[in-house]
């Protein structure tokens, strides 16, 4: 039966191939402008590390006087200070958690062959890996007792490591960073998240960096922070000690909480830690204020996705109301001109609800060639989006999901606009028809 | 003589296929106004003067890796070695690029830091005496930096005397314009401000203080070093070409990156604007020609359903144009509505963008040129179907009968 109306849907778009042809541009028009910004929204907001998304929690803590205007939505600083950062990191509580900061080093292997070039590096505690389910090719990541000694030890990323070693194992090799010998001591599969979301402050969408190198070598190295540096009161910092020592925030704080008690347990221990540095008068502040947010909350609060893209994705849905409106009128206009026809074939037999059903397939293959003609439309799409700015080359790409939902999306809505139509028709009255016959 | 009574009631008769294109036209009415003016928001944003020579300026930034350098001796060299280049009009160090959405910002006031209330938010560039000159900005009062008040220095404990502000900055601080010559705080620092200079931005375009930038004569040569070169426009490609082989050659123990034109930054940090623009003007031309489309296609399937009705008036004695008419003023009547009801959800989608997305409130006349827009495109696609009933001969009223 279903063979049967499809053929006859088929015989229909041939029959009318002007107004056919038309409907099926309009949905496939609207499918590609909402499948082009839906993709690019769908890869902007995806849950980054799904399976662990609701137990890596990012760490806000408040240590500005009270009345500090911060540009976040509560107030409160995005990044911590060293001493705060490196407070948190050397407590017992949770089992997991980094600080982390981003720089960047001049690589080479202090001999000719190879040009020195210049190279993100991120400063991260051992237990990073494990919270990020960082796998490794070779080695793995350095020892703790490697990281309470700050040496100077390096993993490197797949990429970074085929074009220093050709691919090879470098674990146990070394290499320059600036001026000084690492010794690599793990290689890192490829990381291909497209949300760098464990540091949304430099570019949500900014490769991973390619080397990971202890936090505790931040003060023995003087390393400064290729970030943010913000300051919220008048301090004279002169030196990188000062910096240390300082109010400036810089560095990022990511935990590993498992279950709600763990929260908890944590937010008791932020809480104190708080009020014991405000009793020491580092700030004047009558509440405590930290902020312990999951991976989504933190990527929502970041504001990872952009008002234009939010504005943009609603536009498309508007403009695909608009296609649907299109397509119900033509729909209207072309089943109801059947009505003599259909009089017939009700009065041959035919139920209601079979030519229901049948104009509900020939609506449903509108949608489905619509939707197909729609994804070519979207790459075009996606693809003039990839030529604007280099930034979204991996976000302006469609999924498997994505591709499934176009036409889900344009067989769904053409049978909504469709549903009208096809009951007005299978309403018709056989006698009318019959008569004029 | 337009027959509107007769024509609104049979619309009345068959409401579904004309409220589906009331519906159709609202909707693009209140779509197109609310993009066209965010379009023309970015237009105004992407299209704004910074007040530099931007095909004449380039810049990139310096890793040296070699600590045992004396940095500020030898980007001293290197700055010198560069201004003599034949095309290169001037070039320094700076601690930030304009326009590039990276540097340095502080609260700028008129009391120490620790003492003052409020303060105005200035982006600051440090560098030398050469600063205006490779920016190409031009000053309006007082005068330049001497090359002996530069202070160069690796710690910021020496710190300079005095300041160049712009035009603006300078006013916000001394609303009365007598700036010249007065003193701003820079942390509990005392700066003399003396000179003004025209209009240039800062590195952020969207900061809320844009065009707030002050010049402080300090060099402090560090292993990670931004130089901005002003060259001849026509030699700037060529010299940008070259300029790594000539750094490295200078010094081989560092890495020259992020080597770029100042238009190709400001684009580059305008990236995301720009694609938003594209990706609304795409839309409003699609949508513009699918609700063409939709009304061309229903007033076809109307005429092919009247074909009998039409034949019989013309058969009747009624003139072509007075078929013409007839689908005409439908339209009119339906576009109408629509662009009524088009209008108040235009206004209403406006201000739910202009609360949740704080985008810039919708001027009546976007809404306005929509709906002039939208009438004559309706019109236009209504005219060849009409014209194509108007020639249906009325021997077609006397077949079937």
């Amino acid at each position: 039966m279903l063979l049967h109306y499809i053929d006859l849907s088929w015989r229909s778009l041939k029959r009318t191939p002007l107004v056919s042809f038309l409907m099926i541009l309009a949905i496939a028009v609207g499918i590609g402008i909402t499948m082009t910004s839906l993709s690019v929204y769908h890869m902007m907001s995806m849950d980054p590390i799904p399976q662990k998304s609701k137990q890596l929690f990012a760490v806000q803590l408040n240590t500005t006087d009270d009345g500090t205007n911060w540009w976040t939505e509560d107030n409160v600083p995005l990044q911590l200070t060293y001493k705060d950062a490196m407070a948190l990191h050397n407590a017992e509580t949770p089992t997991r958690k980094t600080a982390s900061m981003r720089s960047g080093f001049t690589v080479h292997l202090n001999n000719q062959e190879l040009k020195p070039f210049l190279s993100d590096a991120r400063l991260i505690g051992r237990d990073f890996f494990p919270m990020f389910e960082r796998d490794f090719v070779y080695g793995s990541a350095w020892t703790l007792e490697q990281e309470n000694s700050s040496a100077p030890v390096v993993v490197i990323n797949e990429e970074l490591n085929d074009r220093l070693f050709g691919g090879v194992s470098s674990v146990g090799k070394q290499v320059y960073l600036d001026d000084t010998v690492f010794t690599i001591v793990g290689v890192m599969k490829q990381w291909d998240s497209h949300t760098k979301y464990y540091d949304l402050n430099n570019g949500a969408f900014d490769s991973p960096e390619p080397m990971f190198i202890p936090i505790t070598l931040v003060a023995p190295m003087q390393i400064a922070s290729w970030g943010n540096n913000n300051g919220w009161k008048h301090e004279a910092v002169t030196t990188f000690e000062g910096q240390l020592q300082s109010e400036i925030f810089w560095l990022q704080f990511w935990a590993e909480l498992n279950t709600t008690a763990e929260v908890q347990s944590y937010r008791n221990y932020l809480q104190a830690y708080l009020e014991e540095q405000g009793q020491l008068g580092r700030f004047n502040r009558a509440v405590p204020e930290f902020n312990l947010q999951n991976v989504n909350e933190w990527m929502e609060y970041n504001n990872v996705v952009t008002t234009d893209n939010k504005v943009l994705l609603g536009l498309s849905f508007l403009f695909l109301a608009v296609c649907l409106a299109n397509i119900l009128g033509l729909l209207l206009g072309k089943f109801l001109r059947r009505a003599p026809e259909i009089g017939v074939r009700r009065a041959l037999g035919a139920s209601k609800r079979q030519i229901f059903l049948q104009h509900l397939v020939e609506v449903s293959l509108l949608g489905f060639l619509g939707g197909l003609l729609g994804i070519a439309i979207a790459q075009l799409g996606l693809w003039g989006v990839r030529s604007t700015s280099n930034e979204y080359n991996a976000l302006a790409t469609m999924d498997l999901s994505m591709l499934l939902a176009a036409p889900t999306i344009a067989i769904s809505a053409c049978i909504i606009a469709g549903l009208y139509p096809a009951w007005l028709v299978c309403r018709t009255q056989p006698a009318i028809y019959l008569k004029t016959q | 003589m337009l027959e509107i009574k007769p024509i609104f009631n049979s619309l009345l008769r068959s409401k579904a296929g004309a409220l589906m294109l009331l519906v159709q036209i609202a909707l693009t009415t209140m779509i197109v106004s609310n993009a066209a003016s965010i379009i023309f928001d970015r237009i105004q944003y992407l299209s704004q003067e910074t007040g530099y020579p931007e095909d004449e300026i380039f810049s990139f930034s310096v890793m040296s890796f070699d600590k045992t350098l004396d940095l500020t001796q030898k980007f001293e060299e290197t700055e010198t070695m560069l201004r003599n280049i034949t095309g290169v009009k001037n070039a320094g160090l700076f601690n930030a690029v304009p326009v590039s959405g990276s540097g340095s910002a502080t609260g700028l006031g008129l009391q120490p830091a620790n003492e003052r209330g409020q303060d105005s938010r200035a982006a600051y560039y440090m560098a030398d005496e050469n600063a205006l000159d490779t920016l190409g900005i031009s000053l309006i009062e007082g005068r330049n930096i001497r090359a002996d008040e530069v202070i160069e220095s690796q710690t910021r404990e020496v710190f300079p005397k005095v300041v160049l502000l712009t035009k603006t900055l300078a006013d916000e601080l001394f609303p009365s314009g007598d700036a010249l010559g007065q003193t701003v705080y820079f942390g509990d620092t005392p700066l003399e401000i003396i000179g003004i200079t025209e209009k240039m931005m800062g590195p952020w375009l969207k900061d809320s203080r844009p065009d707030n930038v002050a010049i402080i004569p300090f060099v402090g040569a560090s292993t990670f070093q931004k130089i901005i070169v002003r060259t001849d426009p026509d030699q700037r490609a060529a010299i940008m070409r070259q300029i790594e082989d000539i750094m490295l050659e200078d010094q081989n123990k560092r890495v020259i990156v992020g080597l770029r034109g100042m238009d190709e930054a400001k684009e580059m940090y305008n990236a995301a604007d720009t694609l938003m623009l594209r990706m609304l003007v795409v839309l409003i031309v699609v949508l513009l020609s699918v609700t063409a489309l939709g009304i061309f296609g229903l007033t076809v399937f109307n005429i092919n359903k009247r074909t009998k009705q039409i034949g019989t008036r013309r058969a009747l004695g009624a003139r072509k144009s007075a078929i013409i008419n007839y689908f005409l003023v439908e339209n009119i009547i339906i576009c109408s509505a629509g662009t009524a009801v088009g209008s108040i959800a235009a206004i209403f989608l406006g201000q739910s963008l202009l609360n949740f997305y704080s985008l810039p409130a919708l001027d009546i006349l976007y809404i306005v040129f929509t709906v002039v827009f939208v009438v004559i495109i309706s019109i236009l696609s209504v005219i060849m179907p009409a014209n194509r009933a108007a020639n249906i001969s009325p021997s077609i009223a006397t077949r079937s009968i």
